[in-house]
């Protein structure tokens, strides 16, 4: 039973959502349950999995058990790179499950079951995403989570949310395109589909390494999956995106999506192309240093420029975007950059939902969707306004909070790497983030005109009360936040096994 | 204007570096390239395999439905989910669902009023579709059966199979293709589809080997080795394919031309 375990993690959620077809359309009380049923069985399939790895090392799953000559079928590979962002998807997914309860029929218009057919068809995609070894299965299930996102965003009743996944899907059709014309320049030069029986070639044949082809499929993969994860100058398509569709499509796409493909750049850079091959050609790795120094400021100053709320954390993703980007091309001997953007993957996804929670939570119970409409948030609702508190002091980056250790180690790599522009401006971006959460908490605290206090100390204040559905995720999410904080000691351990030991994979493998 | 000199750069500077790329290829057809003969430092070479052993692993002629349905199952697997997840996607945008107030039903309804049931050419139309339509339904069954010898498979099977209920719907109107295959139904057809194909993993995972594994359904299904287990399962593979392809094809097609509401159609 235990060797089938990552090949569960990816169906148990196929198989909730062809169950919801087929009993939940007429039924829809049955969809809920089949949800949280299925993304559980898949979460401790994932824990399962995770504890097996950090144990006794990388588990490979053979597809269709065709296992050798290496490449011919599909490898599921868990290694300590992608366990615990398994175990990190596992989680977002059940907490936003659980949001969802209760609101799904106003925000989907009566088309609850449909919407927890994509859901559970996009957890599937991303869980697919991250455990396979094989570049084309890759694509495939890349294309899975677009397709479902594609609908969540547009689905609801805001037609401006219809107008933005129009934008997405063509952005988002770019991306997967150049992703799959640079496997296939890949293939032609290599021979082989399996990242690990590519990386193999790429390192004992330098002629093939260093061919032009092999260059350009690199370039290729990298755009496209830039596009999908909206790094800076490619990021048109995200922030509308994220801000009309409905709360839960944006709670589960804002933590994931973006950083599944982070951790698909990583996964191609240390398994397929490998570092040494990549920062042997020195002029790019400066260059996309620089690209992800300006992403961030210009992630910053935009989501300065915000008076939405969900507008505003939008561009703090594109912002968080340059860090792991920059993080994982600053090329330090060490390590601790790459380090530090694993971390911050796992980091901003739990940041991420909590703040997005909060924002649904603000959107739904205080009808507020602007900034300014925030006024009293502190007294009406103590529980929400902590738990959107410790959301927003992570991404100001301060301790106990996963924000500050992610952003220690990321500086820890820029010194160590000489990239003190990038240094600089993640020092910027907290300063900005502090800014725009602390005009966040005075306007909660004290409301729009502090002149006219007075007044609102005579009001009765009201309480208004989240359902429990709601509050539960969102403190969840912000426990998940100081726990991966406190934690990080153990965790950064375990990623360290990953950096250190994935550039010398190959001998790992039998072939 | 700017936007259009920007995006004109892009395209070059993509295209140039495509052509690049290409420039460094192996020549068509080669039969030392890397794809073909594999390289050194690399595993066997993977066509090579195949060229030589699909016949003898799964007694299937046709190699591209070996690899399609049995070594790379699993791709092919997602690959219909995608088309169901689009069927699904699409009606998230477009079905009109209860709502009587919505401004786009009530235009529909009006242009139904103004729109003429049936026209004086209905009588040629329908009869020859109606001898047509069979002709395409068989020759759909006939490309999903003989994937394992010739050209065809779930996908083009499954294609045909939906253009002949879409063809139906085009010749008369939407209800009457609406009443042989309802919403209803093909949501769960589509869905039935996926669960055949991913039963047959499933069946083999519960007997032992990994998920779909088809040699292991050699008891299940009466054959004489693994490798005709896997042949037979390929064809059952591709039947739910064509299942999810055909009612995905026309809930799309319904959609669209109705605008959501499901009513009458273009």
């Amino acid at each position: 039973m235990s060797e089938q375990l990552p090949a569960i993690i990816v169906l148990a959620p196929m198989f909730g959502s062809l169950l919801i077809a087929l009993v939940g359309i007429k039924e829809h009380r049955v969809c809920l349950p089949i949800v949280v049923v299925s993304i559980l069985a898949s979460l401790v399939s994932t824990i399962a999995v995770a504890q097996q790895v950090f144990t006794s090392g990388p588990i490979d799953y053979f597809m269709g058990g065709w296992e050798e000559p290496i490449g011919i079928g599909i490898h599921l590979r868990v290694d300590e790179l992608n366990a615990l962002i398994l175990v990190v998807i596992g989680i977002v997914a059940l907490l936003v499950a659980l949001f969802s309860v209760g609101r799904m029929d106003r925000e989907s218009e009566g088309k609850a079951p449909q919407f927890y057919i994509l859901y559970l068809l996009l957890c599937t995609g991303l869980f697919g995403i991250t455990i396979t070894a094989d570049a084309f299965n890759l694509f495939v299930l890349i294309e899975v989570s677009s397709l479902t996102s594609y609908g969540l965003v547009a689905m609801g009743s805001n037609r401006r949310g219809t107008h933005a996944a129009f934008n997405y899907v063509i952005m988002g059709t770019v991306g997967a395109s150049f992703y799959l014309i640079g496997v296939g320049y890949l293939y032609m030069k290599t021979g082989s589909l399996n990242m690990i029986d590519i990386r193999n070639v790429l390192n004992s044949n330098a002629a093939i390494a260093e061919s032009n082809a092999i260059i350009i499929s690199f370039l290729f993969i990298l755009v496209g999956i830039w596009i999908k994860m909206a790094f800076f100058p490619l990021n048109g398509w995200l922030p509308n995106a994220y801000s009309y569709c409905p709360s839960t499509s944006a709670c589960i796409l804002a933590p994931l999506m973006t950083k599944v493909s982070v951790y698909v750049m990583i996964r191609a850079m240390l398994t397929i192309f490998g570092f040494d091959w990549i920062f042997s050609h020195p002029f790019w790795s400066d260059l996309v240093v620089w690209l992800a120094v300006i992403a961030i400021l210009a992630g910053s100053i935009f989501a300065l420029a915000q008076r939405e709320i969900k507008k505003m954390l939008s561009y703090l993703i594109v912002a968080e975007v340059g860090y792991m980007v920059g993080g994982t091309w600053l090329g330090d001997s060490g390590g601790w950059g790459v380090t530090g953007a694993i971390y911050h993957i796992l980091a901003d996804a739990m940041m991420a939902l909590c703040l997005f929670i909060a924002a649904g939570i603000f959107a739904r119970s205080f009808n507020a969707t602007h900034i300014s409409d925030l006024e009293g948030l502190f007294k009406k609702s103590p529980w929400v306004a902590a738990g959107f508190v410790i959301g927003a002091l992570a991404m100001i980056g301060v301790p106990p909070t996963c924000g500050f250790f992610s952003k220690f180690y990321l500086i820890r790599g820029g010194i160590d790497a000489g990239h003190w522009e990038y240094v600089a401006a993640l020092l910027i971006s907290s300063l900005v983030n502090a800014i725009l959460f602390f005009r966040i908490f005075e306007i909660a605290h004290f409301g729009n005109k502090p002149s006219e206090g007075h007044d609102h100390h005579a009001e009765e204040v009201t309480q208004i009360k989240a359902a429990w559905s709601s509050t539960a995720p969102l403190l969840l999410s912000a426990a998940a936040i100081i726990l991966l904080g406190l934690f990080n000691g153990q965790i950064i351990e375990l990623i360290r096994v990953a950096v250190e030991d994935i550039p010398s994979l190959t001998a790992n493998l039998k072939l | 204007m700017l936007s259009k000199v920007f995006a004109t750069i892009a395209v070059v500077i993509t295209g140039g570096l495509l052509l690049y790329g290409v420039y460094d290829f192996p020549s068509f057809g080669d039969p030392n390239s890397p794809p073909n003969a594999g390289v050194e430092g690399g595993g066997e070479s993977v066509s090579q395999y195949f060229i030589t052993n699909t016949y003898k692993d799964t007694k299937v002629p046709n190699m591209v439905t070996a690899v399609l349905a049995d070594y790379r199952g699993y791709d092919t697997m997602f690959e219909t989910v995608v088309v169901f997840a689009a069927g699904v996607a699409i009606f998230c945008i477009m079905r009109v669902v209860g709502n009587a107030n919505d401004p786009r039903k009530k235009e529909e309804e009006e242009s139904v009023h103004s729109f003429t049931y049936g026209d004086h050419n209905r009588i040629i139309i329908g009869t020859t579709c109606r001898v047509i339509i069979p002709v395409i339904q068989l020759f759909g069954l006939y490309v999903i059966a003989h994937g394992h010898y010739s050209p065809g498979g779930g996908f083009q099977g499954g294609v045909l199979l939906g253009s002949s209920f879409i063809l139906l719907a085009l010749s008369s109107d939407l209800n009457s293709a609406l009443k042989r295959f309802s919403e209803y139904n093909y949501f769960k057809l589509a869905a039935v589809g996926i669960l055949i194909y991913a039963g047959f993993g499933l069946a083999s995972q519960f007997l032992g080997e990994n998920f779909l594994d088809y040699g292991v359904l050699q008891p299940l299904l009466f054959t004489d080795g693994p490798e005709m287990a896997r042949s037979h399962s390929m064809l059952g593979v591709e039947i739910g394919v064509a299942f999810t392809v055909m009612a995905i094809m026309f809930s799309i097609y319904a959609n669209l031309a109705s605008h959501g509401t499901l009513k009458d159609g273009l």
